[in-house]
């Protein structure tokens, strides 16, 4: 039989929820926190004063508000107090960025990535670490980071965060966290979260982009291959291993179908993949990425029927493999990131009428089909995401090691109701996690 | 479940002389969802904007706004329901920045005089709801915008005046692949805060990726009004080019007069 949570347990849980409110929505005054997070005045003056001796949220006058009257002040999060690395190994480019609360970019640094090149895990963590250094160096006074997270394109074990493969720079089981917590320089360690790229980019969509208020959603990620992060009711699909999503595997063409990198034939995303986009366009299918796919579509656009006679294909494999995904989960909404992006603006007509006469109409009557709000950054926007959760789950308590740097934490519980959840996708609760310690590899897709 | 259309016609007729344009349209629009107009080239579909924005007067027929039966006979009478036209030929004022073009003869409606740098922030909020991060300066002329920025400054008009509903004759013909990709990601943002939106295209793609309802005109006649979910790319060109598809469309051919 398990006891009801403690007053600290309630306090720490609204402490989280506010901080989450403000980090996702922006400037909100107490009114309308207290209106969201069903609580009373009382409770919320007294969340936002701990909150703002802990140098998280601030008070102020709102910005323009084009209205006439008093305005009233607003809780406002601090990007400056608390921020996270955001690391990217994309198939173009190594990012590592420096995200403050409320999802500001505060500073980046990235190279061109060829896929030509050898991929030595050991190489990329000595490239993002240096950028890391970079952004961390550069960070405001006061700052504290409290947390990693590092998107890569493969598949990514639960829950130890090994990256168990990806098919299109070769690795197999590496352990990218260790080897990144080994180079980091961080004042004071935090664990470094690995992530499949199109989970985080569901992440991300989820809650800042598109796919706010849909419960049900799938990010697809086009980059040489194509990933999807699977959002039911709420919630991430992890699946037991944590490998759930691989879209891009799924087998649509099974007797005449193109080799894929996986070692299998008739893939989605050999089919309807980048280097089948540019075969099929007469173009060089080594020479891949955002440039040549966008080359693809405006010709297409200008009237090449060979361009034109690719983009087709490819829409109809996609609608193929989305048809499926309907069928199979119902989504209210797909979002298109990556090279997809441009893909399906090129191929809509193709993409949609094949979804038409393969989905069930019950299962596609209601399908919005979506490019990304987020574009380019979803990625690091949905890494950032995850790396904030502990900080978001608990406040004080994952800043109290950093509290030397900045404003004293404030200690003591306090009588509360229980906030009413948020939203979805809630964090990890490590809480009791032994093995939950600082330069632990952990958080796998996206780990709850 | 029925929902009441923001814009619903009935029976349009309209001729000009004695050549009749439009026979027996009707054209519903609803809150929250993009509808694309398509329809070949002299079909009837900037004749049918400019009925709805109270340009022309319609012969017969009915004109429905949030469920009422209103009277269109000038552009004003238009703006008052809250319709809000980028017509084909784009009506922005080269020789304006972008301020004035948002707040071109509108100033009376607001009662008082409204000041200058209210009428920036206003118009710097409004891009700003629409994630517009393209244009520089607000008090950049117009002419020298591209043709996206054009569109995107036009669109932010309609969106600053609170329109219901929002007409848009071909917004993406003159522009590049990723001029248009900013023109959809606007109008589709239009129809997310709630407006209803008409879209005229001859890009299939276009059609497909933003909107909710399609409506193909064919010789001035209404072919059919059909959900995007339950299309495909060859029902809708057989629409456009013979006014049917299967089940769908004039159950008699145009020159058999009836619809
Ligand atoms: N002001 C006008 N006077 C006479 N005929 C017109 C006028 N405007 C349009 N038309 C005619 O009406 C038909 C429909 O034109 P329009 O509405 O511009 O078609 P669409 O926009 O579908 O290409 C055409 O035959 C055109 O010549
Ligand atoms: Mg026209």
């Amino acid at each position: 039989m398990k006891a009801g949570p403690s007053q600290e347990e309630i306090r720490q849980h609204n402490l989280g929820a506010l901080l989450r409110h403000v980090h996702l929505g922006g400037p909100t005054s107490r009114a309308d926190l207290a209106t969201r997070m069903g609580l009373n005045r009382s409770t919320i003056l007294a969340l936002v004063n701990d909150l703002t001796a802990a140098g998280l949220v601030r008070e102020e006058l709102p910005q323009v508000t084009g209205r006439a009257g008093r305005p009233s002040l607003v809780v406002r999060p601090v990007a400056t107090r608390a921020h996270v690395l955001a690391l990217d190994v994309g198939v173009e480019r190594l990012t590592a960025a420096l995200i403050g609360l409320g999802g500001v970019f505060l500073d980046r640094r990235e190279c061109a990535w060829s896929p030509e090149r050898p991929q030595d895990p050991a190489e990329v963590a000595d490239i993002l670490a240096e950028y890391a250094d970079d952004v961390l160096s550069a960070a405001p006074a006061g700052g504290s980071c409290v947390g990693v997270a590092v998107a890569v394109r493969g598949i990514v074990r639960h829950p130890d965060g090994l990256v168990s493969l990806t098919p299109n720079m070769g690795w197999k089981d590496v352990d990218l966290a260790a080897e990144l917590s080994g180079r980091l320089h961080l004042d004071v360690p935090v664990p470094v979260l690995v992530a499949n790229e199109a989970n985080l980019g569901a992440l991300a969509e989820h809650r800042r982009g598109g796919g706010r208020g849909s419960q049900n959603l799938i990010y697809l990620h086009g980059e040489i291959g194509i990933g999807a992060g699977i959002v039911v009711d709420g919630e991430l699909l992890r699946g037991g291993r944590g490998y759930a999503g691989e879209i891009g595997h799924i087998t649509v063409n099974p007797h005449r179908g193109r080799p894929c990198g996986c070692g299998a034939h008739g893939c989605l995303e050999a089919e309807a993949g980048e280097r089948a986009l540019l075969e099929a366009a007469g173009r060089d299918p080594r020479v891949t990425g955002a440039g040549a796919v966008r080359a693809v579509v405006t010709a297409a656009d200008l009237g090449d029927v060979t361009a034109r006679a690719a983009l087709h294909r490819v829409g109809d494999w996609l609608g193929i493999g989305i048809g499926t995904l309907a069928n199979l989960f119902n989504p209210d909404l797909i979002v298109f990131g990556g090279t997809l992006r441009d893909v399906y603006l090129g191929s809509a007509a193709q993409v949609r009428s094949r979804v038409n006469t393969s989905a069930l109409f019950a299962c596609r009557e209601h399908l919005r089909l979506r490019v990304s709000e987020l574009g380019g950054d979803a990625i690091l926007i949905g890494a950032a995401e995850l790396a904030f959760s502990e900080l978001l789950a608990r406040p004080l308590e994952t800043l109290s090691p950093h509290a030397e740097e900045g404003a004293p934490i404030p200690r003591g519980s306090r009588r509360g109701q229980l906030a009413v959840n948020p939203l979805p996708l809630e964090p990890a609760d490590h809480g009791n996690d032994p093995g939950h310690g600082p330069g632990v590899r952990a958080g796998l897709g996206l780990d709850r | 479940m029925t929902r009441t259309p923001i814009l619903e016609l009935r029976g349009i007729d309209k001729s000009f002389g004695a050549v009749q344009v439009l026979h027996d349209v009707a054209l519903s629009a609803y809150a929250g969802e993009v509808t694309a107009l398509v329809g070949d080239n002299g079909a009837g579909k900037s004749t049918l904007v400019k009925c709805i924005g109270g340009i022309h007067p319609i012969d017969a027929g009915d004109y429905l706004f949030e469920g009422r039966p209103v009277q269109v006979h000038s552009p004003r009478d238009a703006a008052e329901l809250g319709v809000e036209i980028v017509y084909q030929d784009l009506a922005l004022c080269d020789n304006l920045d972008i301020v004035q073009n948002m707040f071109l003869g509108r100033e009376k409606r607001r009662g008082a005089f409204l000041d200058d740098s209210t009428m920036e922030e206003m118009a710097a909020a409004t891009l700003k709801g629409l994630s517009v991060r393209t244009v520089k300066s607000l008090r950049q002329k117009v002419s020298s915008l591209s043709g996206g920025q054009r569109q995107t400054v036009a669109i932010a008009k309609a969106v600053l005046w609170n329109s219901k509903l929002v007409i848009l004759d071909e917004p993406t013909a003159a522009l590049g692949v990723a001029q248009t990709a900013q023109v959809l990601e606007l109008v589709r943002r239009l129809a997310d805060n709630g407006l209803a939106v008409v879209l005229i295209s001859h890009n299939m793609n276009d059609v497909f990726a933003v909107s909710d309802r399609i409506a193909a005109l064919y010789l001035g006649r209404m072919a059919a009004q059909v959900t995007t979910s339950d299309v495909t790319h060859a029902q809708v060109v057989e629409l456009i080019t013979s006014g049917r598809s299967g089940d769908l469309g004039l159950t008699t051919t145009a020159n058999g007069a009836a619809a």
